[in-house]
């Protein structure tokens, strides 16, 4: 049977994130995106909604939801509405807690989960992107081998959200196969592991609240249970599925916020005697937007769907993410004409919402569902 | 300690709300529904006092529907999540008026035997501002309306309440049990967490069929009928005047205001 509604908690937890992203995270997009930063006051605020805590079992201190693909979707999607930057940043723990949840030996869950169950926020993350041009997140360059009982990691990483804050970071490398090929597998590193040096803040065109920084790896060990669901190709996969159905939930978190920005800008602003909104070149751009942001949806909980019925969603998406990112920027691009010259300038922020859009197409792992 | 907090239905203030033609009521299609903004305040003060007195408890109780187009079980179990430990709904499709809602909340007193009931100064529809001062009338309980800070005495036999009134601000000491109701600048409301909304599913909703207070005396008849709703009148564009006695003329003669 197809249900295309969430069910009751996952309705109280949309509404809840809804008016965090309008009340607490959007009056501060501007500013954050300014200054490069998110304030202190708003990660606590946002920390105490318990988006990270409450997906940890109870034995590790946490409050013991399952973990659903679907409510990560949701939650991303409310969130990134509010500002694409904030929401990185307050799901970034995320990004380590979900795979250590999914796929860790218990005694790694019991050593590295209950310092994400505090009163106050703690930085995680995941290192996936490779700066080079023929990066691969199927076939990673990073280097993991066995060493007797320790793995050795070695290789260059970048775009890594909070890098200079996360103690431990999911580190996407590649395990030989022992025939020229490799496949994805994800470590577990400590940031104070000797060999792994966390480069300079990076500067990008948008995402300005947010830290990315680049992570040089040079011969760092680590214990054999930091690797993650070990020769478990399965499991690889599921987790670049969880990375794309959360990007992807947070592209139609953007589309969303400069569709309804264009909406109510069109519907105010007079031209010829009646509002824009009313003149059918206007008209259309609008409704393609509506349409498109629900389609993009509908595409990202599909994947989400499946993954929470634990089916391969591989496909499903990949298919969304992609999708969602080419959406993303039309219809932040549309919105940014809707506004015309107004749309360019800084007093609106549609051209955050732009700059934003443009990085889905290029990321990887900056958010997991 | 036992604290009762009310909870109403109300439109998202966020949504515009438009007039049945008919006049008898706002359109409802499509109406998102929230907890009055004014008793959202009223249970943040309720868990408040809970996190500061041991073994209290928060008990949020409503009157309203349980089934689409008139369910409050939503805006209960929100209440839920923020903290509260167990819900009442009054279950009834009907619109009550003020006094007939503080009739059924005194019913709900007689059992549930609170130490404060907590309630929103207004609901932002129908901004009646009633139901709690007639429910302290109906107890024949001290009252403190219109909360800007509520603190208890340590022994919690009395409370002290600083209202805003014009001008300045009044202090009033009372003994429990009393009424108290919040104001906009008292807290401001949490929200929901996460783990708070996983645990409101195991909460208690108790839902109590209208009847049942009726058997038990609950007079629902009303006195007052609602004839009519309309819309405010559309703003007209301003005129632009060419001197100050044609201003004075205008405001005169057609605004009349002067």
């Amino acid at each position: 049977m197809i249900n295309f509604e969430l069910d009751e908690e996952q309705k109280l937890i949309r509404e809840t994130v809804i008016g965090f992203a309008r009340d607490e995270i959007r009056p501060y997009a501007r500013e954050a995106d300014e200054k490069g930063a998110v304030p202190a006051s708003l990660l606590q605020r946002g920390w105490e909604l318990g988006l990270v805590q409450g997906i940890i079992p109870e034995e590790y201190g946490g409050s013991g939801s399952e973990h659903s693909a679907l409510t990560g979707a949701v939650i991303a999607e409310e969130l990134a509405y509010g500002d694409l930057a904030i929401a990185m940043h307050l799901l970034a723990p995320r990004l380590l807690t979900v795979p250590l949840v999914e796929f860790a030996s218990s005694a790694l869950k019991r050593s590295l989960l209950p310092a994400f169950c505090g009163d106050v926020f703690e930085a995680g993350t995941a290192a996936v992107m490779e700066p080079r041009f023929d990066f691969d997140s199927s076939a990673p360059a990073t280097v993991l081998r066995r060493d007797g009982d320790e793995y050795v990691v070695s290789g260059a990483k970048c775009y890594v959200p909070l890098g200079s804050q996360a103690k431990h970071i999911v580190v996407l490398a590649g395990l030989a196969n022992g025939d020229g090929t490799v496949h994805p597998q994800a470590v577990v590193v400590a940031r104070d592991t000797p060999g792994l040096r966390v480069g300079g803040r990076e500067k990008s065109m948008g995402l300005k609240a947010l830290e990315t920084t680049s992570l040089e790896l040079d011969a760092c060990r680590v214990p054999r249970d930091h690797v993650l669901a070990a020769g478990d190709e399965r499991a690889m996969r599921r987790l670049a599925d969880l990375w794309h159905v959360g990007l992807g939930a947070m592209a139609v978190g953007v589309a969303r916020a400069a569709y309804d920005y264009a909406r109510e800008y069109a519907k105010e602003r007079r031209a010829f005697g009646q509002a824009i909104a009313q003149k059918q070149a206007i008209a259309f751009m609008l409704a393609e937007m509506a349409m498109e942001v629900d389609a993009m949806r509908l595409l990202v909980w599909e994947a989400a769907w499946k993954l929470d019925r634990h089916e391969d969603a591989t496909r499903e998406a990949y298919l969304s993410k992609r999708y969602a990112s080419d959406m993303v920027l039309r219809i932040a691009d549309n919105a940014l004409q809707v506004l015309g010259g107004h749309g360019y300038i800084r007093d609106h922020l549609v051209e955050l919402f732009l700059r934003n859009a443009r990085g889905f197409a290029t990321l990887e792992g900056l958010a997991i569902a | 300690m036992k604290i009762l907090a009310t909870v109403k239905r109300v439109p998202d203030p966020e949504t515009s709300i438009k007039v049945k033609p008919d006049g008898s009521g706002i359109v409802t299609d499509n109406v998102k529904w929230v907890i009055n903004p004014f008793d959202e305040i009223a249970i943040e003060e309720a868990l408040r006092i809970k996190e500061k007195v041991a073994g209290s408890e928060v008990v949020l109780v409503s009157i309203g529907g349980n089934a689409a187009p008139n369910d409050v079980k939503e805006q209960l179990r929100t209440g839920l999540a923020m903290g509260a430990d167990g819900a009442i709904l009054v279950v009834t499709d009907a619109a009550l008026e003020p006094l007939v809602v503080a009739r059924a909340l005194a019913k709900l007193v007689e059992t549930e035997k609170p130490d404060l009931v907590v309630m929103g100064k207004q609901a932002i529809d129908d901004d009646s501002n009633a139901a709690g001062q007639m429910l302290a009338e109906l107890l024949g309980w001290p009252q403190a309306t219109f909360a800007s800070k509520v603190e208890l005495s340590g022994d919690q036999k009395s409370a002290t309440v600083i209202r805003e009134v014009d001008g300045g601000l009044e202090t009033l000491r009372f003994p429990l049990p009393g009424i108290v109701t919040a104001d906009l600048r008292l807290n401001e409301p949490r929200y929901a967490s996460l783990p708070g909304i996983m645990k409101a599913r195991k909460k208690e909703l108790k839902e109590i069929p209208i009847g049942d207070l009726e058997k038990a005396g609950l007079d629902v008849s009303g006195r007052t009928q609602l004839v009519k709703m309309e819309p405010p009148p559309k703003r007209q564009a301003g005129k632009l005047v060419e001197s100050v006695d044609q201003l004075v003329e205008l405001l005169h003669t057609e605004a009349k205001v002067i």
